[in-house]
């Protein structure tokens, strides 16, 4: 137990180290003067405080130790150590209440004895005994289910012994038993071969895999179905856009102007990790450190697109604050499912994370720079090249030809007199005066100036050089980040505002997760290998239950972008954690992950639904069936033209301007055009359409593609009348619909209208109809059939409309693709079953 | 209205899909497929079969249909309704000490930031001889018909939450928004249009979708945004070549294929879904003639600020006129946004040409619904998620501007049966509390519903084990209000 005395001679910046060898020996010897005790006076006066300045950090202070007292808040010091006058922490304990600020707030105040204590121990200069820990705070938020490691509940013993194909299904089946509830029996073979299809490559299976998988008598047909679509290269494509949601990505830089950026190489980056089988650590680390890694590659450094997915544009060494937060939030919220972003202006008010802490992880992002990876190969090189030494001999003739012009000018100045625009005639004296030969910049330019408006000749050449410099082939390039080798001081933003300098902070992590492991100032490869740790509790979780979400529609958490103490719980803990600790194993690939979660019993059920479940469980949380799923603008898009046979398959590359209404482009502030392809890229899938933040496809807004302005980790699945006119009336689907109609009358040229209508269903739907759907598209067929008898040039009319090469009869086509549009807005053909 | 879809729909009434009122067959589908069983009584009611069938609500309403001007970014209350003199007196002076630590400010962190005025003053106007901005000289014609609550107070001093709170009635995203609300309690009076319909085509506001989806309640009670740029609505017509009533033809066998499977799945999507085509076919007649406002007068193009020759033109001038529309084919709930309030720096400069854009448009309509015997059963709200604070926000490199204030704005409403005239609410001298008739967000949306014959506290949802409501555990009528 350790005494100290209130000793006048030991105030000032006395440094507590000093301090402590006196106190010990003055205790003996001082007995009559006025004792304070630290355990029994001043803790209990702090513990009074540290609910809130505690890890909870209001106004950016905590006085739980000694160095955070003398660290002070968010806008300066609170004590003068020696100086109890000049403290404000004084002040604000002895205010008047009716200031509404005197503290503790909201409670009692001190007694004066304790006020006069605490000055006592500020003019003491805070002595704080070595064998006093800092307060115990014991913030009760930190039990916080998700901040614990995670669990390793063996999956539990169920009654129902031969339904679980997978340990995921003992959870799962383990609640429906604890509720009395049986799952749904197995989905038939061809609702299963359409769902796999289109969950793993968000295509539809053509109708001979159907029949090929049907047929499969194979045992393990399901799971070798499995295995060849996780080694589609479409796979990739299908969970790379549903990252890329979460990355926020677009080709446009957003705000006001939203230019284009050059990012697609990040996009392709996404899709070839996930091809490649990644593991759920090096997918994390390449996008949140590539650049750091020690044996970096132009590949690796690409990955790091994920931090400039963002909005904003950015000049290489110019870095603004706001795509800083940007990629702190997006941190926050699509690794560690926090709404860290509110921590940005104040502590978070849910969730245990201070203002500070916020800027501790801003700190990792202060210190990169925003920076272009050049890309091209030797041949784009060339050429790009030799474009600009073409250019530059146009450039080289001209000057010569400048010089015959100002020779003659300086001969016969009456030849300016055609000149209309204003100039200013002292310049053009002076450099008349001058030889041609020896002119400045500044009067060359003055000088190219006039002669484009006094010779034709002149201004011919100039406009073909400015063509031609525009025609520069483009060196492929992407943005990335780059680390700065002396990165700059991060402060707290006071209530987020950048320009409000507070205290200096050093890159950190929430006190609430694991302790980075670092000695030296952490970096962003620090923070890296902290996400992808395996015991972190978070990052795990979150990935693991965002896949599951897009297999059943809603994830173990509900909400997918929060699991702090405002989030939904999980429906299903133990499986949740058994999920996040597979991820975590080592050298465990993603596609693993993936075909461990389509190969259970859970996911393989029916998704009908059950009315005798509508009470017990009307979201299906418990999965007692599957869910039946709205299909993605993207696999809408990519559904139709996989039927309609004209997909374009090419996985990589720049984004592609399929067909766009006119005057979509018009009143942006950018200048951009939607020059549509007309070659193969306009079929390209509907995660290549160039997708500009401001001015999104209307086919792809209207179903619901997320804006980009922010990290998206769910989409909104809505059901409007416009998307009812979009797949009924929009040029997309009007092509699918008649190309579908001219495959189908090509592949079944001698066939009978019903063959023609289950071929149709068959493609689109992997299904033969029932006999009174095959009553109702009869019927249509005749009643258009008897339409187009009038005017059978109408059929000409569809055709043109479109530019396919068509090779049936137009009236033919106008028949038939009334049944194909028919299909292709059908609920099933946008649903996943 | 002509309509050669009807025409058709006519033809084919022998499916009966069309044939009249608002019954889809997905309703009825659902009616048949989900009739509670015998034993267990009355369904619960997330197994109801929904519709937009129009209902009744729980009494008599005085309102048929919303217009919501929603005000995005928040703007000073100060500078446009609620005149505070004191403020003229003490400008430039510090917050006085007795109100340090009862405002809680966004930005601001001096603890005395400086009293501001309006710049731009305010006059007397109408026979009442109530107080309004000069920024207003369009409105101040109206004034004396708006009823105003000055001291409406928010929790949310953050954009989307805020306007999360304001229209959804909680802060984070997920829950129906207001018009969802309207049209699960009262079905659609339109046949031919969507009966929630937002125009934004000035801003993007933060909360984004989530002040327009209808969350847990069925997705046919989402609200439809028409596009801000370009035609509001595309691919209103049939592809080249296809005649209406060919179209017809494939609605008919889309929706007789889809009720087949509903029959088969059970899933409120398909039903949801089959509604959505039958509206997008009536749609199909109906939006051109909607959007097209080259039938109107002149004076109705003026009254608004409408320019004759750019009527397509994306303005909230426009959109105002798209609502009177709108309201008049019986769309129930109707939104226009209108950005740029949030003027934290600059406001000099900034809010003037805020206000010229309101102005003409929010008086123009108010007359116009007026005129045509519309405001009656029309009820018109106008409003942001929070106002402004009376002190200056000051800024490094620029002008000042105002803070955002939770703690007391100023909303108003007229039409649909709220009491002209009416000044609910004061607030303290200087503009930052309410010290009579404190009014919670939540109060608001308890009253809209009120005026359509909605009883808040019972228009409620089962979802996920317990009612949900737009006023959560809160709201209180403004009787006062009332009329």
């Amino acid at each position: 137990m350790s005494y100290f005395l209130y000793t006048a001679g030991l105030v000032g910046g006395t440094l507590w180290a000093a301090i402590t060898p006196l106190t010990a020996t003055a205790v003996e010897t001082a007995e009559h003067q006025p004792q304070l005790k630290f355990s029994t006076h001043i803790r209990p006066i702090l513990s009074r405080c540290v609910g809130c300045h505690g890890s909870a950090e209001q106004g950016g202070l905590r006085l739980d130790s000694r160095e955070a007292i003398l660290r002070g808040s968010s806008s300066g010091p609170v004590v003068v150590a020696g100086d109890a006058k000049q403290s404000s922490l004084i002040k604000m304990i002895t205010i008047g209440s009716q200031s509404g600020l005197r503290m503790p707030l909201g409670q009692n105040p001190l007694t004066a004895e304790q006020i006069d204590l605490f000055r006592i121990w500020i003019n003491n200069g805070l002595p704080w005994p070595t064998d006093e820990p800092p307060l115990a705070v014991t913030d009760p938020r930190l039990n916080h289910w998700s901040f614990q490691p995670l669990g390793h509940a063996p999956p539990p013993a169920v009654n129902q012994r031969d339904w679980p194909r997978t340990p995921i299904d003992h959870y799962i089946l383990a609640k429906h038993e604890a509720l009395s509830l049986a799952p749904s029996p197995e989905a038939n073979r061809t609702t299963i071969i359409r769902r796999l299809t289109l969950d793993l490559t968000g295509l539809p299976p053509s109708p001979e895999q159907v029949a090929r998988f049907i047929d499969d008598p194979a045992p393990d047909a399901y799971e070798r179905l499995v295995d060849r679509l996780l080694a589609s290269p479409h796979f990739g494509e299908r969970w790379g856009r549903h990252w890329l949601d979460a990355a926020r990505y677009a080709d446009s830089d957003g705000y006001e102007t939203d230019g284009p950026r050059p990012i697609w190489k990040y996009r392709d980056w996404v899709v070839c990790a996930l091809n490649s089988n990644t593991t759920y650590h090096d997918f994390i680390l390449q996008q949140v450190a590539g650049d750091l890694l020690p044996e970096t590659t132009a590949h690796l450094k690409t990955a790091t697109g994920f931090a400039r997915c963002g909005k904003g544009g950015s000049t290489p060494g110019k870095r603004l604050p706001i795509t800083l937060i940007d990629r702190t939030n997006t941190i926050g919220r699509v690794f560690l499912g926090l709404t860290i972003g509110c921590a940005q202006c104040h502590s978070h008010k849910f969730d245990p994370i201070s203002q500070r802490e916020y800027y501790e992880l801003f700190a990792f992002f202060n210190s990169s720079d925003d920076q272009y990876l050049e890309f091209a190969t030797p041949q784009e090189k060339d050429a790009h090249n030799n474009h600009k030494a073409e250019t530059a001999t146009l450039q080289k003739d001209l000057d010569q030809y400048e010089l015959v012009l100002a020779t003659q000018l300086n001969k016969d100045p009456m030849l300016l007199n055609s000149l209309q625009q204003p100039y200013d005639r002292t310049i053009l004296k002076e450099i008349l005066a001058l030889s041609p030969d020896k002119l400045e910049g500044s009067q060359k330019a003055f000088m190219r100036e006039r002669f484009r408006e006094i010779d034709e000749e002149y201004r011919a050449r100039h406009e073909q050089i400015e063509s031609h410099k525009a025609a520069t082939p483009v060196l492929t390039k992407t943005l990335i980040l780059r680390e700065l080798p002396d990165p700059p001081d991060t402060h707290i933003f006071i209530r987020g505002v950048p320009e409000q300098k507070g205290p200096l902070v050093e890159p950190n992590v929430p006190a609430c997760l694991p302790p980075l492991k670092t000695t030296s100032r952490a970096n962003r490869l620090d923070l890296a290998k902290w996400l992808c740790a395996p015991d972190h509790p978070l990052t795990a979780r979150v990935m693991a239950n965002r896949i599951w979400q897009q297999y059943f529609g809603t994830g173990l958490v509900e909400t997918a972008d929060d699991f702090g103490l405002n989030g939904a719980r999980p429906s299903h803990p133990d499986l949740l954690d058994w999920l996040a600790g597979k991820l975590v194993q080592n050298g465990y690939g993603i596609k693993s992950f993936h075909r461990l979660i389509v190969t259970s019993a859970t996911y393989r059920q029916k998704s009908e639904y059950r009315p005798e479940l509508q009470e017990t469980d009307p979201q299906n949380r418990l999965l007692a069936r599957q869910s039946r799923l709205r299909l993605e603008a993207e696999i809408i898009r990519d559904q139709g033209l996989a039927v309609a046979n004209l997909l374009n398959p090419r996985l990589e590359g720049p984004s592609a301007f399929p067909y766009q209404v006119d005057g979509i482009m018009s009143g942006r502030a950018d200048r951009s055009t939607w020059k549509m392809d007309t070659g193969p890229a306009r079929f390209r899938r509907g995660m290549y359409v160039h997708s500009w933040r401001l001015t999104p496809h209307p086919v792809m807004r209207a179903f619901d593609l997320p804006d980009a302005a922010e990290a998206c980790t769910r989409r909104l699945r809505s059901n409007t009348p416009i998307q009812a006119l979009t797949l009924l009336n929009d040029h997309w689907f009007t092509e699918f619909a008649v190309a579908l109609a001219d495959r189908t009358l090509r592949e079944n040229a001698n066939q009978s209208d019903t063959q023609k209508i289950e071929h149709m269903f068959h493609v689109c739907l992997a299904r033969p109809p029932t006999p009174s759907e095959l009553h109702v598209l009869q019927r249509l067929v005749r009643q258009q059939h008897d339409s187009l008898e009038e005017s059978p040039e109408r059929g000409n009319q569809l055709v043109q409309a479109i530019s396919l090469p068509i090779t049936s009869p137009p009236v033919q086509i106008a028949i038939w693709s009334a049944v194909s549009r028919t299909l292709l807005n059908l609920d099933e053909f946008i649903t996943r079953e | 209205m002509n309509c050669p879809f009807e025409a058709a729909q006519r033809e084919e009434s022998r499916r009966t899909f069309f044939a009249h009122s608002g019954i889809g067959l997905g309703s009825l589908a659902m009616a048949t497929l989900w009739d509670p069983p015998a034993t267990t009584g009355q369904a619960p009611r997330s197994v109801t079969p929904e519709s937009l069938q129009p209902r009744q609500g729980h009494f008599p309403a005085t309102a048929k249909n919303v217009i919501y001007l929603f005000m995005v970014g928040g703007p000073s209350h100060l500078d446009l309704f609620d005149y505070k003199p004191q403020l003229e007196r003490y400008a430039g002076q510090p917050m006085p000490d007795s109100y340090i630590g009862k405002v809680k400010f966004e930005q601001i962190r001096d603890s005395h930031p400086l009293l501001m005025p309006s710049p731009w003053g305010f006059s007397r106007a109408g026979e009442t001889g109530r107080y309004i901005s000069n920024l207003l000289p369009e409105t101040r014609k109206i004034l004396d018909e708006l009823s105003f609550i000055h001291t409406v107070s928010t929790e949310e001093s953050v954009h989307p939450h805020a306007q999360l709170l304001l229209l959804t009635g909680h802060r984070t995203a997920g829950r129906p928004s207001l018009g969802s609300w309207a049209l699960y309690g009262l079905g659609s009076e339109s046949e031919n249009l969507p009966g929630f319909i937002v125009l934004s085509s000035t801003v993007v506001p933060q909360a984004h979708d989530g002040i327009l989806t209808s969350g847990f309640l069925s997705s046919i009670y989402h609200g439809v945004q028409l596009r801000g740029s370009g035609p509001p609505i595309l691919d209103l017509n049939p592809p080249p070549g296809i005649t209406p009533q060919e179209n017809s033809y494939v609605v008919n066998a889309i929706n007789e294929l889809n009720a087949a499977s509903l029959a088969s799945k059970g899933d409120p999507e398909i039903a949801a879904r089959i509604s959505a085509y039958e509206l997008a076919f009536r749609m199909q007649g109906s939006a051109p003639e909607l959007v097209d406002l080259s039938d109107e007068s002149q004076h109705t193009l003026d009254l608004y600020g409408v320019d004759r020759h750019q009527l397509d033109r994306p303005s909230f001038a426009r959109e105002c006129l798209l609502a009177r529309r709108m309201v008049e084919r019986g769309v129930r709930f109707v939104q226009v946004n209108l950005g740029d309030w949030d003027h934290h720096g600059s406001i000099e400069k900034g809010f003037p040409p805020a206000c010229d854009q309101l102005d003409r448009p929010m008086a123009g309509l108010v007359q116009d619904l007026r005129q045509r015997g519309l405001l009656d059963d029309t009820l018109v709200i106008w409003g942001g998620e929070f106002g402004r604070t009376p002190v200056a926000q000051p800024q490094k490199t620029a002008p000042v501007g105002r803070d955002h204030l939770i703690e007391s704005f100023t909303m108003w409403m007229v039409g649909g049966g709220v009491k002209p005239g009416v000044d609910l609410g004061v607030t303290d001298e200087l503009g930052f509390h309410a010290v009579e008739d404190p009014h919670h967000a939540h109060d608001v949306q308890a009253t809209i519903l009120h005026l359509l014959g909605l009883d808040h506290t019972k228009l409620t949802y089962r979802y996920q084990g317990r009612d949900f409501r737009l006023t959560d555990v809160y709201g209180n009528v403004m009787q006062k209000l009332l009329s």
